[in-house]
C-alpha cells in the first residue's frame, strides 16, 4: 500500500493506452475519470455513485408490489426488479432483502434473482465504494464485527448494510463510519479492532 | 462595465491595480471541499469577497421524463444569486435573465467533461448559490462546481476550472474585482479544461485587440494553473484530515472564532 497515490479527474496515470477502469485514453495516454487511489496498474475510486454489475450481492428494499413481482431500492438511480417467478417467499413493502443482481442491460435496468428476506435490524447507507473496506479481506472486517458485537452483517455491494441480530447494532453502526471515514488509509483493521475493544461496555 | 463614468476611481497606479495586487495576481482564493452532509459531493469557494456554496446530486431518476436521454444522463445547473449577496439591491431570489444564463453556460462547460454516457436515463444537479458576490462570481461558481463534482465521485475527463481577464486603464490584468469589472474597459471569463488547455466557456464584454486578446488568454491560462492547484489540495485535504461531520462555519465579521450568532 506504501506507493498508492491519490489521483484527480485528467491525471495521467500512464503513457500508453491501458484498459483502467475508471480511466480513460486520449491520444494514446491514459487518464484518470474520478477521484481515486492509483496503485499498481488499478484505480480504485474514493467516491462515487454505485454502478450495479451482474452477480452483484446486494442489499435491497422493497419499494413496491406489483402483479408480476416487486421494485426493490437499490441504491441507484431507478428502482431494480425482482419476478415473483425467482422466489418461494413473499415480501411486503418495506421489508429488506439480500438478493443477486441477474441481469443488467444497456439502458441499467436491473433484474435480481437469489432472495432471501433479511431479518429485523437496521439499515445503514454508506457510499459503495467503501464496502469492499467493509468486508475486508475474505470477510475479515465483517467477521471481526460480528464477533465483536453479537449482530448478524449483510453488506451489500450497493452500499447498504443490513445490521440484524441481538447484538450491539449502535457500535457495529459506530465501527462502520469510522471505517467509511478512513477507508482509504492502511491498517484499518488494527484501528477498528481498537476502537471496538475501548468501547465495550 | 456598466460603472457611472463620472464615479471612474484610478485603476492603475504606480504599477498597483485599485486593491494593491500586481497585473498578473489573483485574489486570495480558499476552496474547502466535501461541506454539505446531505449532497452527493459540494464545496465551498472563497475568492476575494466571493463566498460561494456548490452542491451536486446524481446520477438520479430524470424528472420531468421528457427531458431524460437513453444515450446520457441530463446535466442540469442552477446558479443562483443570493437577494443579499451584493452592494445592489438582487430584488427576490429566483430565476432571472442573468442567473439564468451563468446556469446555462456553466452547465454548458461541465457537458464537455463529464462522461454522461455512464449513466443513462439520469440527470446530474448542480447548485451553485452565491452568497456574497465582488465580481467574477461565474467564474468562481464553475470552479467551486468542478471540485464539488470531483467530491461527489461523478466520471470527469478533467478537472475544469475559470477565471477572468480584464483590461483596465489600457493594461490586460487578470481577476477583476468589482470596480475593474464595472469600471474598466473590458472583461473576459474563460473557463479552461487544465490537462488539454480547451477553452470551455468564452465570453467578453467590452473591446479587445487582437494582441490583447491573446494576451488575455495566456494570462488567464497561467492563472488557471494556479486554481487548479488550489481545487486539488482542496480535495486532497478531504482524505488527509478525515472529518465524520461535514458542517461548514462561514464566519462573519466581528464574530469571534467558535462563537455562535444568537437570532436577533
Amino acid at each position: 500500500m506504501a506507493e498508492s497515490k491519490i489521483v484527480m479527474p485528467g491525471e495521467l496515470l500512464s503513457d500508453k493506452p491501458e484498459r483502467i477502469s475508471y480511466a480513460y485514453v486520449d491520444k494514446g495516454k491514459t487518464y484518470s475519470t474520478v477521484v481515486g487511489l492509483f496503485f499498481e496498474g488499478k484505480l480504485v475510486p474514493l467516491e462515487g455513485p454505485y454502478e450495479p454489475l451482474p452477480d452483484d450481492l446486494i442489499v435491497g428494499l422493497i419499494t413496491e408490489v406489483k402483479f408480476s413481482g416487486y421494485s426493490v431500492d437499490i441504491n441507484t438511480a431507478y428502482p431494480a426488479f425482482l419476478s415473483s417467478r425467482e422466489i418461494r417467499e413473499r415480501y411486503n413493502m418495506g421489508d429488506t432483502i439480500f438478493a443477486r443482481i441477474t441481469m443488467i442491460d444497456e439502458v441499467r435496468s436491473t433484474e435480481l434473482g437469489d432472495a432471501k428476506k433479511l431479518p429485523a435490524g437496521r439499515l445503514v447507507k454508506v457510499s459503495s465504494v467503501k464496502i469492499p473496506r467493509i468486508i475486508g479481506k475474505k470477510n475479515s472486517m465483517i467477521d471481526m464485527l460480528q464477533s465483536a458485537t453479537g449482530c448478524q452483517i449483510n453488506a451489500g455491494r450497493n452500499g447498504y448494510v443490513w445490521i440484524a441480530g441481538a447484538g450491539n447494532a449502535t457500535l457495529v453502526e459506530k465501527a462502520i463510519r469510522t471505517i467509511e471515514a478512513q477507508a482509504h488509509t492502511h491498517g484499518l483493521t488494527d484501528r477498528v479492532s481498537a476502537f471496538l475493544k475501548s468501547n465495550k461496555q | 462595465m456598466g460603472g457611472n463614468a463620472a464615479d471612474k476611481p484610478k485603476l492603475f497606479e504606480n504599477g498597483k491595480r485599485i486593491d494593491g495586487r500586481k497585473l498578473d495576481d489573483l485574489r486570495d482564493v480558499k476552496i474547502v471541499a466535501r461541506v454539505l452532509n446531505d449532497a452527493d459531493g459540494s464545496a465551498y469557494v472563497e475568492w476575494g469577497k466571493n463566498k460561494i456554496l456548490a452542491g451536486v446530486y446524481g446520477p438520479s431518476e430524470c424528472i420531468p421524463r421528457h427531458d431524460q436521454s437513453l444515450y446520457r444522463s441530463v446535466i442540469k445547473c442552477r446558479y443562483n444569486m443570493a437577494p443579499f449577496s451584493g452592494a445592489e439591491e438582487h430584488g427576490r431570489s429566483g430565476p432571472n435573465r442573468r442567473s439564468k444564463e451563468l446556469s446555462k453556460v456553466i452547465r454548458e462547460a461541465f457537458e464537455n467533461v463529464i462522461i454522461s454516457e455512464n449513466f443513462p436515463k439520469t440527470q446530474i444537479e448542480i447548485f451553485v448559490e452565491v452568497l456574497q458576490s465582488d465580481g467574477g462570481t461565474r467564474c468562481a461558481a464553475l470552479t467551486a462546481a468542478a471540485v464539488a463534482l470531483a467530491d461527489a465521485g461523478i466520471p470527469m475527463k478533467d478537472l475544469i476550472n475559470a477565471v477572468a481577464v480584464c483590461k483596465i486603464d489600457g493594461k490586460m490584468a487578470v481577476d477583476p474585482g468589482k470596480e475593474e469589472d464595472n469600471f474598466g474597459e473590458s472583461d473576459m471569463p474563460i473557463a479552461f479544461s487544465p490537462r488539454t488547455g480547451d477553452i470551455l466557456l468564452f465570453q467578453m464584454d467590452g473591446l479587445l485587440t487582437r494582441e490583447e486578446l491573446a494576451e488575455g488568454v495566456k494570462l488567464a491560462k497561467d492563472a488557471s494553473a494556479k486554481i487548479r492547484g488550489m481545487q486539488v489540495a482542496a480535495i486532497q485535504q478531504v482524505y488527509s484530515e478525515p472529518r465524520e461531520e461535514r458542517f461548514l462555519i462561514i464566519r462573519t465579521p466581528g464574530a469571534e472564532a467558535g462563537e455562535r450568532n444568537s437570532p436577533g
